[in-house]
């Protein structure tokens, strides 16, 4: 479970709010669609949950444990696939996941036949041998989902897995997903694209702005909005100009909402 | 023909190019001076803007002190009877040799091994005008360091009291030079780079230089111990005159610097004579670019091309109980260290600067000893004196080094000098947190152990430079036969001063890390990275203090019997080495689980 209690996130002394505010709960058993215009501060939540970023306040639990005072057991009980996968690239591809299983203390009865099944799912297996910065984008970001997948911990948050990733792939981390989630386990992930967030999720989030405009299922949505329309219209809709929630925004810094949502209010 | 046709040079479209290139590019600092942007995004703040200026200030200061040396030097031979011709030869065949050394590499890598090229090939702008665009950005940022050479054949020219024309007419014969000499370079680079199947790998490319400027650095450190003495310098400029007097030399010279072959009547002739071998040396250069806009024309599109299609070499196939024996557990420290190893390797700018450079040292030392063993044995031999008798005298004396004996306390003191000494190399320490750059965040977001990471950031620059001396240093106590407890004490207090020396370097390097690099040679050269040098020695003075005090406190000032005074110093060693580690493996290390883009 993620437990995100009022946080914000500034930069600058204050000048610049990433985040504002924003408390949210995601359950064990759930799999969890952030969504948002570019700069809407996903990326930003994501890295504060993963610990990459601390909060200006607030506070964030997974499964309990609070990321800012036990950083590295939250750490344990998670993996991160950040949205750009082009990391530790002279290390071959082996060698990447050896890394990974070595600081998730990975056993070694478990992480041979780990490896084997995810090189072979997502067809890398011929890749190992070769530096990942020979990696095409796509297989990449295989490569940092096969990392994040290995440890194979509770929580699992996932910045824009699905860029760059070929349809077999996609198809399979959709699977993994559904598969962690129906194992009783978390996660969370970011996207742009709605067809995906509309077929694999439980529940969305839309965030704009950094405030968390709206928190339910795709049916609450469309309740909400009394609208048989796709996600994608609801979303433009939601974040729009013109979009009530968006007008209770004010300029960066100058006011904090509390998240409009049907669970607030 | 059309294709030709397409590549023709624009004016109009150079312009604008050139302004991009100027304005939009992150640039590396070309003149290594750090007068120029080295690319690091730039934050807001009085304290940035003043670290900024002070960079620049402290760079112009370095720039003129060095020129300033080189001055005297040119000075000094005019004092010694060498002409102002054979000092601008001295000027030029040095300016030749190191463009040729290191020019083709830096030609190369503005030409083909960049970022934004793919980006410009998309847009309809003639590949000549790019070249041309980003060859006249080079050649004005490395002529700011190549005028760094001037001074020798300008301090020569106010030892003889040579006229102000002959001053103007120097100066521009040494700027015409300069550009011919980085013209015929991309002249030869073009062709290599289109059909060259070592230019096309760029880690190959890049390690092949490195090892070139490494033995070159080798030659020149050796070379000036025997050149630099008595009327080593006359002799100097005299055979670089005679390089372009005739002769094959010559003609090597003459073909990748033109302009030098008409250097006399410039610098000795009347003024109508300068001015015809200047205008000479123009049209010298005048041809050389008409060559290469042909060349480039024909070559460097298609250059690029074959670059863009070269691919990394594929490995094997890793399967069953291979992929499990090469995946198997490891510790954080040893897995830190592995990954550390491999990234410094593997990425040529690091192999270079951290591995090459520090073997460099050793290297350097081992070859003064064995020349100047030779030189000194044939020396003797001629003088009738037994080699052999000479190193039982030596060992004679070495057996005088107990722990009551000055001697031993001079000797402690000897290698601090030869820590402060090592401070130039704790710039592998202070580096290694940033090596990292964006990496370090996506570790960030892992379980990691910041202790075994740094201390993995340890051990590679460690084992690098300080065990290959440490081996040199006990073979030569060895062979002088110092005695054993006197022997132990010396290792000992040069293991103290060289841990404390790193563990205080890494220490500020994980303390202050530069991170936001998008380029590995923005982080090791330019000018923020030559200060980071220069700084290491602070940091070897701060270290070496209080053990040099204890030392002088019992030889120079009587004040500590001589035991107590060694025995302080070694001790003075072990508490800061203690210090040092709690500071690095706890709070520092602590720091760096809170460090945020």
């Amino acid at each position: 479970m993620i437990k995100i209690d009022h946080v914000s996130k500034s930069y600058d002394g204050g000048a610049t709010k990433a985040v504002r505010d924003l408390s949210l709960e995601i359950r064990s058993g759930e799999i969890f669609g952030l969504l948002g215009p570019n700069g809407a501060g996903k990326s930003t939540l994501l890295n504060m949950l993963a610990g990459v970023l601390a909060p200006s306040s607030g506070t964030i639990e997974l499964d309990g444990v609070n990321v800012a005072t036990d950083p590295l057991a939250a750490k344990r009980n998670l993996c991160y696939v950040s949205d750009s996968p082009d990391h530790l690239l002279r290390l071959k591809g082996h060698e990447f996941l050896r890394f990974i299983a070595d600081v998730y203390e990975v056993p070694d009865a478990v992480r041979g036949p780990r490896i084997e099944e995810l090189a072979r799912e997502y067809g890398m297996e011929g890749e190992l041998d070769n530096q990942i910065q020979s990696y095409s984008h796509g297989m990449r970001q295989k490569m940092m989902i096969m990392g994040a997948l290995l440890p194979d911990p509770a929580v699992w948050i996932l910045d824009e897995p699905m860029t760059g990733l070929d349809p077999k792939a996609s198809w399979l981390l959709k699977q993994s997903m559904r598969r962690h989630a129906d194992a009783g386990k978390t996660v969370l992930f970011s996207t742009h694209v709605l067809d995906v967030a509309e077929k694999v999720v439980d529940r969305v989030g839309v965030i704009a702005h950094g405030e968390l405009l709206f928190v339910g299922t795709v049916d609450e949505m469309r309740e909400h909005f009394k609208s048989n329309g796709s996600l994608e219209e609801m979303f433009l809709e939601l974040t729009s100009e013109n979009s009530p929630f968006a007008q209770a925004i004010e300029p960066a810094g100058e006011k904090d909402d509390e998240p409009v949502a049907p669970e607030a209010q | 023909m059309a294709r030709a046709a397409a590549q023709d040079f624009s004016w109009r479209q150079f312009k604008v190019m050139l302004r991009v290139v100027i304005k939009g590019e992150q640039h590396l600092d070309d003149t290594g001076m750090g007068l120029g942007d080295d690319g690091v995004i730039k934050r807001r703040g009085l304290l940035s803007s003043l670290g900024s200026g002070a960079r620049k200030v402290a760079m112009g200061f370095l720039f003129l002190l060095v020129a300033a040396m080189f001055f005297m030097m040119g000075y000094m031979l005019g004092e010694v009877g060498v002409t102002p011709y054979l000092a601008f030869s001295l000027c030029v065949v040095a300016l030749v040799g190191l463009t040729v050394l290191t020019g083709l590499y830096q030609a190369v890598n503005i030409l083909y091994f960049v970022r934004d090229l793919g980006y410009y090939l998309t847009l309809p702008i003639s590949a000549t005008t790019i070249m041309w665009a980003k060859l006249a950005h080079f050649l004005g940022m490395s002529l700011l360091g190549d005028l760094i050479l001037l001074p020798v054949a300008l301090g020569c020219l106010l030892s003889v009291g040579a006229a102000p024309g002959t001053w103007v007419a120097v100066t521009a014969a040494f700027a015409l030079a300069a550009v011919a000499v980085n013209l015929a370079l991309v002249i030869v680079c073009v062709p290599l780079m289109r059909f060259s199947r070592l230019a096309h790998d760029k880690d190959l490319f890049s390690r092949v230089f490195g090892g070139l400027i490494i033995v070159l650095a080798l030659a020149i450190g050796v070379g000036s111990q025997f050149a630099f003495r008595g009327d080593g310098l006359a002799s100097l400029a005299s055979g670089a005159g005679g390089l372009l007097s005739g002769g094959v030399p010559a003609v090597v010279v003459g073909v990748l610097c033109p302009p030098s072959l008409l250097a006399r009547p410039v610098v000795e002739g009347d003024a109508l004579a300068a001015l015809g071998g200047l205008l000479g040396m123009l049209a010298s250069v005048a041809l050389y670019a008409v060559i290469l806009s042909v060349v480039a024309r024909r070559w460097y599109f298609e250059g690029v091309q074959a670059l863009q299609g070269a691919g990394g070499k594929r490995g094997r196939r890793v399967e069953g109980a291979e992929l499990t024996q090469a995946t198997r557990t490891r510790g954080s420290f040893a897995a830190n260290l592995s990954r550390d190893w491999k990234m410094m390797v593997r990425v040529p700018v690091f192999f270079n600067q951290f591995v090459l450079s520090s073997l460099l040292m050793p290297l350097y030392f081992i070859v003064i000893i064995v020349v100047s063993g030779v030189v000194g044995v044939s020396q003797a031999a001629d003088a009738g004196m037994d080699p052999a008798a000479l190193l039982e005298m030596a060992r004679s004396l070495t057996a005088l080094l107990t722990f009551d004996s000055p001697a031993l306390a001079w000797c402690a003191v000897g290698v601090l000098f030869f820590g402060l000494f090592l401070g130039f190399s704790s710039y592998s320490f202070t580096m290694g947190v940033s090596r990292d750059g964006e990496d370090f965040f996506f570790l960030r977001g892992l379980p990691m152990n910041w202790s075994a990471y740094l201390a993995a950031k340890f051990v590679s620059p460690f084992a690098l430079s300080t065990v290959p001396m440490l081996v040199l240093f006990v073979a030569a106590i060895v062979l002088l036969g110092v005695p054993a407890a006197a022997g132990a004490y010396l290792v000992a207090f040069y293991l103290g001063a060289t841990v404390s020396l790193g563990l205080l370097s890494l220490g500020l390097g994980a303390r202050f890390p530069r991170l936001t690099w998008d380029n590995e040679a923005q982080l090791v050269k330019g000018g923020g990275a030559t200060l980071m040098v220069f700084a290491g020695l602070l940091v070897g003075v701060v270290v070496m203090a209080l053990p040099a005090l204890a030392l002088l406190a019992g030889v120079l000032w009587n004040v500590l019997a001589i035991p107590a005074a060694l025995g302080l110093a070694l001790a003075i060693f072990a508490v800061e080495c203690a210090a040092l580690a709690w500071w690095v493996f706890g709070p520092t290390a602590a720091s760096l689980a809170r460090i945020e883009r």
